[in-house]
């Protein structure tokens, strides 16, 4: 059924799922007036825009206490291209505060469901749009990835999740995690529009000095041999190991040359990444102080003391212990045994996936352990979380490209598989998807239907 | 004893760090204006606010004025700069983090020429020049904190010296001289009561040759005198410390200058761990060969280099150098008026001294530069030149130049308008010479004998002849043609 023809059946559609998942923190359909009168490659196309980004009428949370009721004063470079191809944004997705976490339950207003169990998480830290996506409320939702945030979510709820080259996407306008790893992602239906997407959000942008302009597949895409990670027993659930077998013998059975190595360096993944990334968040949250904008507590008699009590209350404990962390990291004295010895493994390991893609076009993994699990630390606690990042952290670490795809359905829930390319290479990614979509497309969770645009 | 006894005894050590302003149309990482003095919160946006999302973009002429002044401090360029995080929280620092320069600036290891009293010049070590964000500005009214982020994200260039001076009045010449480099360069008004350039001194003393003692940091030193003054009372209050055997403390003190004393602002052991990391919003600049290559062309002559060439290219005397060159468009406009004539050997004396003279009484007068004038350098050679040419007395030339000044209008105008141009020409002079040379014999005839004093008679007579208009010089040359040639005629 198309949207503008029958606004009142979506919009019931909406509420009803809305009511069951809550991936939206803020949701206006009446954006979408006029949609048809905007013309561009995405005319028309409503999409939700996780709440780290910003987009003016809307408000910037982030999930979190401290910026609470902020609107944001200015739009995201990202955004602003989609916008400028017709696609118009509908609403601001839920997710973990400042993109720490699994789960989205680390967000400070509302709890995230999966549309395919209630009872479980959508993943995180992109919850909401990959939620919003599987329910079919919007064909596509932005997130973003700093260790896996748009590829694991993306696979607990059965679409495809893109984290590109770090700097072909511009990060302006997205709230910084971790700088040297964030990327602005997709999460979409189909590979055709998680292209779509891509392209048109690409290219250098002079507000983001760590921004390029794409060059292009070296080799159109190509794709012919595929290194596929070894995995060890026990490494991953029964359903993912399943799944990750299965994917594996496609691979074989579509005549794609396969050939089976091993990451040493994806041991060291998650410490390295949770030195990186907090080192570089306790820097990048400290702004939020409650001086300019945002939660200012009450308690406080200077403007030092106001800072302390609005940093106090404003943030959330997951927050909390990475900002710890970070702080912890970089003190002078240890920042050789901590920060600066994490930067040499982050080379050492994009040195081995570079020795890998001399022999191979891509690189298959998991993209994590286990399926969705369920909310509260009954199936991972927090520290299990982490732990499980391992195989989504490396491309955020490299800055290599890499799509989380759906592959299977498990027991009632969707499990994907993750490729990655080297720098550049999306296109790769695309193909690769697109062949495999063919035999797997993306799931429709029970009850959720596809609404056609225009 | 030979010596005093703090003389003989410690060894001062004296370190700066002197901050600039950078004179540049736009914020150091925003598109912001980079103004003094406007309303408070009003050159502000999402960048310099420290808005969620927003990223740092590396303005490009603060860069080049960063490379400029290293040049001019001989420093060796890294071959990659870094931009660092430097954490610290304040409520006027939007990002609760300051990007600065730390492990790779832009320049490292240079020199200043510091000329010193009595002449004789010495190397200061530059430690190092980098390029950071300026923070916003508290304001504490009553039991309101305000605050103004104007100056927010404005570019400050920070230059750190060795500890290679010894007095406080070696710093104050310091900071005077290196004043005058930076403005000649361009890349700041200087103006040290706006806070366009600041300056913190740490100093510590101790028995000669045993190296650096206990330093402490002055701040508040909000002119080049109360850095002397400042120094001079922690030298003489460590020297006190020391000698009564107790130890320094080390500490910033601020400067208070009703009392005329530093007092402890805070100790080293509550001070910031800076925390310093890359700043991963901003890729390592690698400067290209041919970009500092342009940079370096386009250095301006500094004024020590340039006093020593216009004393051995105009022959002007070493005050008249150092006069001119004190301020670059001084400099300039005595270039610009030499270049007129390049042909009259004696002119660059004559406007060295002009300028020096005449013209920098008015100025210091009006209390203006020399560039925001009405006098312009072809203004000021046509004065000359008409006194050259005897148009006019060097004192009407005066007279010329305060018109000029006031009036805003050419020297030749002026001239003419006031009717100060209408003195008998040289026929005339020479006609009237004539005829009281004739009138007059005996007088004429007691000069060619000699009695040379006579000829004053005949100066008087002529003055009164022409009403005064005539050039003094010009009579004195015609009479004695004429009473030389006198007999032969006869």
């Amino acid at each position: 059924m198309k949207i503008k023809e029958n606004l009142d059946s979506y919009l019931k559609y909406v509420s009803n799922w809305e009511e069951k998942i809550g991936s939206f923190l803020e949701f206006d359909i009446s954006r979408t007036k006029g949609m048809s009168t905007v013309e561009g490659q995405l005319a028309g196309i409503p999409f939700g825009v996780k709440d780290n980004f910003a987009v003016e009428g809307f408000n910037i949370t982030c999930g979190s206490k401290i910026l609470e009721g902020v609107s944001a004063p200015y739009t995201a470079t990202s955004v602003a291209k989609l916008q400028a191809a017709g696609a118009v944004v509908v609403g601001k997705t839920n997710l973990d505060a400042f993109g720490m976490g699994s789960s989205t339950d680390n967000s400070a207003f509302k709890i995230t469901n999966n549309p395919w169990d209630t009872n479980r998480v959508a993943g995180g830290s992109s919850g909401g749009s990959a939620a919003a996506v599987a329910a079919g409320i919007v064909p596509f939702a932005l997130g973003s990835d700093t260790g896996g945030s748009v590829r694991q979510p993306a696979s607990f709820c059965g679409v495809y999740g893109l984290k590109p080259t770090y700097g072909v996407v511009s990060r302006y306008g997205l709230t910084a995690y971790a700088s040297s790893l964030d990327v602005v992602g997709v999460v979409a239906r189909t590979v055709e529009m998680t292209k779509t997407v891509f392209d048109t959000m690409k290219g250098q942008d002079i507000k983001d000095n760590t921004s390029v302009s794409h060059p292009g597949s070296r080799n159109n895409g190509d794709v012919k041999k595929i290194a596929v990670l070894k995995i060890e027993d026990g490494s991953l659930s029964d359903d993912v190991a399943k799944s990750y077998l299965e994917s594996r013998k496609l691979l074989e059975k579509l005549g794609y040359d396969i050939v089976e190595i091993e990451l040493p360096s994806l041991e060291y993944v998650v410490p390295v990444y949770y030195t990186i990334a907090t080192a570089e968040a306790s820097a990048n949250l400290a702004r939020y102080n409650g001086l300019r904008y945002g939660y200012r507590s009450k308690n406080g008699n200077d403007p030092g003391e106001i800072m302390q009590t609005s940093r106090d209350e404003g943030f959330g404990d997951e927050v909390k212990l990475r900002i710890l962390l970070g702080t912890y990291v970089l003190r002078s004295g240890f920042q050789d045994q901590f920060y600066h010895k994490a930067q040499k493994i982050r080379t050492a390991i994009r040195n081995e996936f570079d020795k890998i893609f001399e022999l191979a076009d891509l690189i298959m993994m998991p993209v994590f352990p286990t399926a969705a699990f369920k909310h509260g630390s009954t199936d991972l606690d927090p520290f299990q979380q982490k732990v499980a990042d391992r195989y989504t952290c490396a491309a955020n670490l490299t800055g290599l490209p890499a799509l989380a795809i759906p592959s299977s359905i498990e027991n009632g829930l969707p499990v994907g598989v993750q490729f990655t390319a080297p720098a550049f290479e999306e296109d790769r990614l695309f193909n690769i998807a697109k062949v495999l979509e063919k035999d797997f497309p993306s799931p429709l969770a029970p009850g959720t239907k596809n609404w056609s645009i225009i | 004893m030979k010596n005093s006894k703090t003389k003989a005894k410690y060894q001062t050590f004296i370190g700066l760090e002197v901050h600039i302003h950078l004179i540049t149309e736009s914020k150091v990482f925003c598109g912001c204006r980079n103004v003094f003095g406007s309303e408070p919160n009003t050159n502000v946006c999402p960048v310099c606010m420290g808005y969620p999302g927003v990223l740092p973009s590396l303005n490009e002429e603060a860069v080049k004025k960063a490379y400029q002044v290293a040049m001019a401090l001989n420093c060796h360029l890294n071959e990659k700069a870094v931009f660092e995080r430097k954490n610290y929280f304040y409520p006027d620092m939007p990002k609760n983090y300051q990007i600065s320069q730390f492990e790779f600036p832009f320049g490292v290891d240079g020199y200043f020429d510091l000329e010193l009293a009595d002449g004789s010049t010495r190397k200061i070590r530059i430690h190092d020049v980098h390029l950071e964000e300026d923070a916003g500005k508290m304001i504490h009214e009553g039991s309101q904190s305000k605050l103004d982020y104007n100056r927010a994200g404005t570019p400050l260039l920070e230059i750190v010296t060795e500890p290679d001076l010894v007095t406080g009045e070696e710093a104050e010449a310091f900071v005077q001289q290196f004043r005058q480099m930076v403005r000649y360069l361009g890349v700041t008004d200087g103006n040290m009561e706006e806070g366009s350039l600041r300056c913190d001194a740490n100093v510590s003393i101790n028995e000669f040759g045993k190296g650096l003692g206990t330093k402490t940091e002055c701040k508040n030193l909000n002119s080049s005198r109360f850095i002397k003054k400042a120094l001079e009372y922690e030298i003489k209050r460590h020297t006190k410390v020391i000698n009564s055997g107790d130890t320094i403390i080390q500490e910033t003190r601020l400067w208070d200058e009703s009392s005329s004393k530093t007092s402890s602002m805070r100790t080293k052991e509550s001070s910031n761990d800076y925390r310093y990391f890359p700043e991963p919003d901003l890729p390592p600049y690698w400067p290209e060969t041919k970009f500092l290559a342009d940079i370096k062309e386009s250095l301006v002559e500094l004024p020590g280099i340039r006093k020593n060439r216009f004393i051995d290219e105009y022959g002007i005397n070493q005050q008249q150098a150092l006069f001119l060159t004190s301020e670059k468009s001084m400099a300039d406009f005595f270039e610009t008026v030499v270049e007129g004539d390049i042909e009259d050997k004696s002119l660059p004396g004559t406007v060295a001294s002009w300028l020096s003279g005449n013209v920098q009484k008015i100025l210091n007068n009006s209390g203006q530069g020399i560039e925001e004038s009405s006098l312009s350098p072809r203004r000021l050679l046509s004065i000359l030149n008409m006194i050259k040419k005897d148009k006019i007395s060097t004192g009407i030339g005066k007279k010329v130049l305060g018109l000029v000044f006031e009036a805003d209008k050419d020297p030749e105008d002026i001239v003419k308008n006031m009717g100060l141009d209408e003195g008998p020409d040289e026929s005339e002079i020479f006609r009237i010479v004539s005829d009281i040379v004739d009138a007059n014999p005996k007088v004429a005839e007691a000069i060619r004998d000699g009695a040379d004093k006579q000829i004053g008679f005949f100066m008087g007579q002529v003055m009164k002849a022409t009403s005064g208009k005539a050039n003094p010089g010009k009579i004195q040359k015609l009479l004695r043609e004429k009473i030389l040639t006198g007999p032969e005629k006869n």
